[in-house]
């Protein structure tokens, strides 16, 4: 894959990786024909946000410009901190930055960015590739019952009202109004916590469907994180929901160049605990869900319902070098061909083929390093410096009498 | 002095240390500050900055005193006010009297006494003998552009300069990942640059780190290096009244085993 | 029992919403008594039990509020007192500052609280907004009530106006960063001076020129603790020494649009900072002297 990010959209691509740092570690990259597509996932598996850049938003765009004879894209895995470090300061980006450009080295197992500045500066950064696969959710957006679309303001000023320490909010969407309340949870005592809520009218948004009143509770991290995005991009917010338990998705997009959704779990307002809320998740699609949990149920982790989602999984298991299925989106007989692939995969994954020739193993490129592996590295970074500190303090350093020095 | 505003932001910035070694140059003021002896940094004031300024030619005049407690007192009205500052002191023991008084309000002043200490030796990094391998002038605000961008996770930063394209490169390494930054001497933050043979330098990337806040204040720094790696950066503060101020830096650089 | 109020205009609002920031950073909890004529605010040092209180706020309800009802415990118990949270109460009445009203009361719901109403335009929108704040509190009973009479202090040795608060904050959160305590010196002639000394540093700052409100002396100083300053008559000078952190605490209160502050000192026992408003809001602080 090779891409070209022109500067005013950079800034778009800095805000997107900062949203997404809100929601999971790790950013799941894949290059399909026409567009780009970023995931991310978060730890408690309640919330999931994916954001799809078409190919007008680059100027220049090869998914797959290291293969030659096949349209395999690419997939890969990289870490939320490398990504963050890339776009430092996403305010600036437009001003400072001329030219992005986003191209695999496969070789090395490096995805790099390297952004063309102002006064002739060149940052390269050459990021690690941590995996090779696509992790996608599964959930509906299009023929559900509720939809709002707010002007991006309306909902993050509604929130000011809520206390920095909440961290869930409930929703009570009626024909009538909309209340915004933050969940209190019943294990913590009632008697210490403020109990806020707030009522918008429907006259307040640009557009107001509710076709089946209900009340769903969500996270305010993951659902602050999402405004901030339509805020920064100055961009108005979709709302679709069903009822409670199913997720409910945020929609950002400009209409042309990129969509983004957000996905959050919901729960019932009198659930006390996390547990339920993940339980609801409809993150991946069940019936596949299912079909895996069979396959893999060895690795299952027992306490999980069939409908935990598969990340957890294949994270756990990053480093057992085995893996999963990849959910598609449509199921037939494509997934099949993905499941023989990753087969293959995992027996690639340890032979690291050279990929130019063969585009099949380009998701299975690279050795994912091992957790023990980074722990050496680390202390070999840390015994240069011992050894470099301690002659220094002594050798480098001629001990004069004080004197004028200017 | 009119105004020990600036005076007072710039110790903030070399105050990394609690004490600093105070030596009144009948050229101007130097305070120094040393870290761990890898890092020594120096505020220098010359006596064009004052409206009066006397120091006996036939002693040293030099002591330690507390950076932090003389920061603050030079503060004591706020970082808003412009305050007139008159700076005494007597001889070896004696402490240093400081009367502050704010341009706005009248009916206010401050004495301020701050025990001093006779300075052991100052520290010498530099080494005479090693000869100069690279010289560049940068603009401030925007090198300090440059090392906000880099991850502070990183340990280690690494400067390759050369006299071919691109003449600096800064690259760090963090836990999976490297960066680099190359820098043309074409570009505009670059005001001067001679470099003979290609050059690597490595430094701890916390000891750079910390001329930040000087940086910050500054308008022009000058980095030079010597054969023996020791970097020095010596920082041009410009005030409003045209009048200058320095900072610079001395910082030793890492060891390949 | 019963309290409800209404506040629709934006001065006394704003006003309000300063004095609940100003006693939160003081306090992590504190009293509010509710009587017929005043609101008080009341707090208590945490640490030391059952004491006199350390601050005093009164605020008389009519020049606040365009609706007031109140029922006390009893017919002979005429009042209510609460214990709240302040930060909370102050958390939930940010908003104040650009609302257009305010209904307070007191509720039951799940437990008791004081229910905020806040009615505000909003910024994006022409429509006005509800929000609703259930704020939980303790219902402090009878028995307890005595804990938080006003407290009597001894009569004043000089009461005199202080500096502008937030210049006198700016140079007390500096000698704060060196030392722990505070050297307060007042003298009939109109001079107000902070002091610090540690083993680093002797700090000392002199406000001049400043209105004495009343001076008790002549102040008997039966030690040498205090620096004598050439020309100064000692029995015309009273000092306290106090917790740097307290007095900083006190000073946060500029915020509150005032015209009047006076510093009282009970010669080295205690200082009493009051601050009044135009619309007779009264905010006294006690701190008390530290002898060793």
């Amino acid at each position: 894959m090779k891409c070209h990010v022109p500067g005013a959209n950079v800034k778009v691509l800095g805000r997107t990786v900062h949203a997404l740092a809100r929601f999971g570690d790790e950013l799941y990259l894949e290059s399909l024909a026409d567009c780009i597509l970023l995931r991310t996932l978060n730890a408690a598996e309640s919330a999931y946000a994916m954001v799809k850049f078409n190919k007008n938003f680059f100027s220049y765009f090869n998914y797959n410009y290291y293969s030659t004879d096949d349209n395999e894209g690419l997939k890969c895995k990289i870490s939320m901190k490398s990504a963050l470090n890339t776009f430092k300061s996403p305010t600036h980006m437009d001003k400072q930055v001329e030219n992005l450009e986003i191209k695999l080295d496969a070789e090395a197992c490096k995805l790099i960015f390297q952004l063309k500045c102002k006064h002739g500066i060149v940052k390269t950064h050459y990021v690690s590739i941590l995996d090779s696969k696509a992790m996608q959710a599964v959930y509906t957006k299009d023929s559900v019952p509720n939809r709002i679309t707010s002007p991006q303001r309306i909902l993050s000023e509604a929130l000011s009202n809520f206390q920095q320490s909440d961290d869930q909010v409930t929703l009570e969407a009626t024909e009538q109004s909309l209340v915004l309340r933050n969940y209190v949870d019943l294990n913590i005592e009632f008697t210490k916590v403020i109990r806020s809520q707030i009522t918008l009218k429907p006259a307040e948004f640009d557009s107001y469907t509710i076709g089946e009143e209900t009340t769903i509770t969500f996270t305010l991290k993951e659902f602050k994180a999402l405004l901030g995005f339509a805020e920064a991009l100055n961009l108005p917010l979709q709302l679709h929901f069903e009822t409670t338990g199913r997720p409910a998705v945020f929609i950002v997009h400009n209409g042309s160049t990129f969509e983004a959704h957000f996905v959050l779990a919901t729960s019932k307002p009198d659930s006390a605990t996390q547990a339920t809320s993940t339980q609801n998740t409809t993150k991946a699609e069940r019936s596949k869900r299912k079909d895996k949990s069979v396959q893999d149920s060895v690795r299952k982790k027992p306490h999980l319902e069939t409908d935990t989602s598969k990340c957890l999984d294949e994270d756990s298991h990053l480093f057992n070098f085995i893996d999963i299925p990849e959910d598609e989106n449509i199921p037939t007989e494509n997934g099949n061909d993905t499941k023989l692939n990753n087969v293959r995969n995992t027996i690639d994954d340890i032979n690291c083929v050279d990929i130019t020739n063969n585009s099949q193993a380009m998701d299975c490129d690279n050795i994912p390093p091992s957790p023990t592996s980074k722990k050496i590295i680390k202390s070999i970074f840390k015994r240069c410096f011992e050894s470099t500190f301690d002659p220094r303090a002594i050798q480098g350093v001629v001990l004069v009498e004080n004197s004028d020095s200017e | 002095m009119d105004s020990g505003k600036t005076l007072c932001s710039l110790l903030k910035a070399i105050q990394f240390q609690e004490c600093a070694v105070f030596c009144a140059l009948p050229e101007g003021l130097k305070l120094t500050v040393d870290e761990g002896k890898c890092v020594q940094a120096s505020a220098y004031i010359p006596s064009d900055n004052f409206t009066e300024y006397h120091v006996r030619d036939d002693v040293d005049v030099i002591f330690k005193i507390s950076i932090a407690v003389l920061s603050e007192c030079l503060n004591i009205f706020g970082s808003a006010e412009e305050s007139s500052l008159k700076m005494y002191y007597r001889n070896e023991g004696s402490p240093l009297l400081l009367v502050l008084q704010p341009q706005s309000v009248h009916n206010v002043m401050t004495d301020c006494e701050i025990s001093t200490q006779t300075a052991d030796s100052v520290l010498e990094l530099r080494d005479e003998d090693a000869a100069e391998v690279a010289k560049l002038v940068l603009k401030a605000p925007a090198f300090l552009g440059l090392l906000a961008d880099l991850e502070r996770s990183c340990d280690i930063i690494e400067i390759h300069l050369s006299p071919e394209h691109p003449n600096v490169s800064i690259v760090t390494y963090g836990m999976q990942d490297r960066s680099c930054i190359d820098v043309p001497k074409s570009s505009d933050m670059v005001q001067s640059f001679s470099c003979e043979e290609p050059v690597t330098l490595k430094y701890q990337l916390h000891h750079i780190r910390l001329i930040m806040k000087a940086l910050a204040l500054s308008t022009k720094v000058v980095l030079r290096c010597s054969a023996n790696g020791l970097l020095l950066l010596q920082l041009k503060l410009e005030k409003e009244d045209q009048r200058q101020m320095f900072s610079e830096f001395y910082i030793v650089p890492l060891l390949d085993d | 029992m019963k309290f409800r109020c209404v506040m629709i205009d934006a001065g006394p609002m704003r006003e309000f919403s300063n004095i609940v920031a100003t006693i939160s950073k003081l306090s992590k909890e504190c009293v509010l008594r509710v009587t017929a004529e005043q609101l008080y605010f009341i707090v208590c040092d945490e640490n030391n039990g059952p004491t006199p209180p350390v601050l005093w706020c009164e605020i008389p309800q009519a020049l606040f509020f365009s609706e007031y009802q109140m029922v006390g415990l009893d017919d002979e118990h005429k009042d209510i007192y609460l214990e709240v949270i302040s930060v909370n109460l102050a958390k939930s009445l940010v908003t104040l500052k650009s609302a257009k009203s305010l209904k307070m009361k007191l509720t039951k719901k799940q437990c008791p609280c004081i229910t905020l109403e806040i009615e505000s335009p909003s910024a994006t929108s022409q429509q006005m907004r509800h929000v609703t704040h259930d704020i939980p509190v303790i219902v402090i009973p009878r028995m307890r009530w005595s804990e938080f009479n006003e407290p009597k202090i001894p009569y004043p040795d000089i009461s005199i106006e202080l500096p502008p608060l937030k210049q006198l904050r700016t140079t007390i959160d500096r000698m704060r960063a060196m030392a722990s305590e505070v050297v307060i010196r007042a003298s009939a002639e109109g001079r107000l001076t902070l002091q610090i000394r540690t083993d680093m540093a002797k700090v000392s700052t002199r406000f001049k020129g400043l209105t004495v409100e009343a001076f008790g002396g002549p102040i008997e100083h039966s030690d040498s603790e205090t620096e004598t300053q050439i020309n100064e008559d000692m029995s015309r000078i009273c000092t306290c020494r106090v917790d740097a952190k307290k007095f900083s605490l006190f000073l946060s209160a500029d915020q509150i649009a005032h015209n009047r502050t006076v510093c009282s000192v009970v010669h080295k026992k205690l200082v009493i900072l009051c601050l009044q408003t135009q619309e007779n809001v009264k905010i006294q602080c006690f701190i008390s002297g530290i002898v060793y």
